[in-house]
């Protein structure tokens, strides 16, 4: 990393654009019902992740049970294809931007699944070999993982072996062992009490500082962790007709900059006013809507 | 530590017999090894008492083995047809596993599919019946038995291992797909490495078909022995005796087997047992 690269810490004044890291133009997909008719999940979808300067990304996509964020997750990741649209990537040169191809994002899966056949070394020493890495550099990079995120006795365990955090854990790693920098996670806080939810929080955090260039694409329907995490926060939802029954096809209906708040990268955020006012009027006013 | 106190006394007090007859009950090393003597006495007691006619007692199957034991005939004593019918279970399975691990895992392979489809189908068909077909293909005696067993059995255990590469959670191939994984690190890693404790499981189960399969093959290939010619012989006889002393010793041997197959998997995949007990 160079001095310009350099991670700096605390919030920062503006936002300072190195490009576009990833543009999702227009996306729609439909999928076939049993009744021969289609269901449309997502309509004219968009969102642009933009290079932090000096800092990380971390964008979530915010939005209710069933709003489609999956469906969003999985075409960002080149995993499913959409109906009409597309998602481009950098190609790590400024400005150059090529169509996304599967393996090119990174996404922890919601009950991290992992090659339950391999040790936790193995899990993250293979895929970087995988990928072209020398054998020894990769050992030598999930050792140093699994020491920086506590996991070192756990190095040689199964991971039936492993608890759920321990488990999360060891999925971002997984993704972090590829020289990649762009990791989707899909809701990393489901089902956690408020104290694991603050872990998760902090492990996010601390993975994403790594590298000015790591980008975190959370998907996520808790209101609170996003805001408090995130960068930018973007409101997945369906419009409505005039009797208030959605309209099939979601699409991003609102954006939170958290920088131009001056909410982003706060270690103090629950305690500023706009903090609050923001996250009830997602709550209150914005998710009722979706 | 006196949670600990307390949670040994809460399990002292735990009664074995109670906990053996509840959904999922609890018990342990010695309540089960009890359960499995007491399920063996009353095994061997109806034996004794013998209420179907038809059995031979238990002195007498065990005269019966005995006397298989001491026969020196060629190609008569126990131990010789045994042998024959052990190796043929053997190099029979080895064979039938080889393939049939092979066509089930070329099951992800969509050109592979609707053949793998029609192995399965041929489970349904009795092998015997393409006894001539064998007979044009292979000499008669021990090719023909390993050809026939091998066919046989691989009907059985390509839908079997088949069944197992289709449970594969499709979230695991799309974990490697994230990962950069090209299609043959797909293949290894995904299909192939982490179902390999499975397919020990179906060779297993499906090595009891083997058997059922070999008295029959025997049956219709006697130039050699082995068991299946030999239950043959004596049921055409009415040597009922020693019928069933070779029935033991089949069963015997297929506790064995079970005993290998399971030790295997135990050395080679630890990590499965673990995950079986978690």
């Amino acid at each position: 990393m160079t001095q310009d690269d350099e991670c700096l810490p605390g919030p920062i004044e503006k936002l300072e654009s190195n490009g576009t890291i990833l543009q999702v133009e227009n996306i729609s997909k439909a999928f076939p019902m049993n009744d021969g008719s289609s269901f449309l999940a997502l309509k004219n979808f968009s969102l642009t992740i933009h290079d932090i300067k000096h800092k990380p990304q971390i964008v979530s996509l915010l939005g209710p049970s069933g709003a489609g964020k999956t469906t969003a997750l999985r075409i960002i990741a080149a995993l499913d294809k959409p109906s009409s649209g597309c998602v481009t990537i950098t190609n790590g040169v400024a400005h150059q931007m090529r169509p996304v191809r599967v393996g090119d994002v990174g996404v922890v899966f919601q009950r991290y699944p992992l090659f339950e056949d391999l040790n936790v070394l193995k899990n993250l020493t293979e895929p970087a070999v995988r990928a072209g890495m020398d054998g020894k550099a990769a050992l030598e990079k999930a050792l140093r993982y699994l020491d920086e995120f506590d996991l070192v006795k756990q190095g040689v365990a199964w991971p039936v072996q492993l608890s759920g955090g321990q488990r999360q854990r060891v999925a971002i790693l997984q993704q972090l062992m590829r020289e990649r920098h762009f990791i989707i996670l899909d809701e990393p806080f489901s089902g956690l009490d408020p104290v694991n939810i603050n872990n998760v929080i902090n492990l996010i955090s601390q993975v994403a500082n790594q590298h000015t260039l790591n980008t975190f694409l959370i998907i996520t329907h808790d209101v609170t962790s996003a805001l408090i995490i995130s960068d930018h926060v973007y409101l997945l939802g369906r419009d409505r007709d005039e009797k208030g029954a959605p309209i099939p096809g979601a699409r991003v209906m609102k954006e939170y900059d958290l920088v131009a708040e001056g909410l982003a990268y706060r270690p103090d955020i629950e305690d500023i006013p706009r903090f609050a006012e923001i996250r009830k009027e997602i709550k209150m006013v914005e998710f009722p809507k979706l | 530590m006196a949670e600990r106190a307390q949670a040994t006394t809460q399990d002292d007090g735990v009664n074995p017999l109670g906990e053996a007859v509840r959904v999922y009950g609890s018990v342990g090393v010695f309540t089960r090894s009890n359960l499995a003597l007491i399920w063996l006495a009353l095994f061997l007691t109806i034996w004794f008492l013998n209420p179907i006619k038809a059995l031979p007692l238990p002195q007498e199957v065990l005269r019966a083995i005995a006397k298989l034991w001491r026969n020196s005939q060629p190609g008569q004593g126990l131990a010789y047809n045994v042998y024959v019918t052990l190796k043929l279970n053997v190099v029979g399975v080895g064979y039938a596993s080889i393939i049939s691990i092979i066509v089930a895992y070329l099951s992800v392979i969509p050109v592979f599919q609707p053949f793998n489809k029609m192995v399965q189908w041929l489970r349904y068909i009795p092998i015997v019946g393409f006894n001539l077909v064998f007979l044009s293909l292979f000499s008669i005696g021990w090719p023909m038995k390993v050809a026939m067993l091998t066919t046989g059995m691989s009907f059985f255990l390509v839908t079997s291992m088949s069944g197992v590469v289709a449970c594969i959670p499709r979230m695991k191939y799309e974990l490697a797909k994230v990962l950069g994984y090209n299609d043959w690190h797909v293949f290894y890693s995904v299909v192939v490495r982490p179902t390999l404790p499975q397919m020990i499981d179906m060779i297993a189960q499906n090595a009891a078909i083997g058997w059922v399969m070999i008295t029959a093959i025997e049956t219709y290939n006697r130039t050699e022995g082995g068991i299946g010619s030999q239950i043959y012989a004596y049921s055409a006889t009415n040597n009922l005796a020693e019928v069933y002393g070779y029935l033991l010793i089949i069963g015997v041997i297929a506790v064995l087997e079970d005993l290998f197959f399971s030790l295997m998997k135990r050395l080679l995949f630890p990590y499965s047992l673990i995950a079986e007990r978690a």
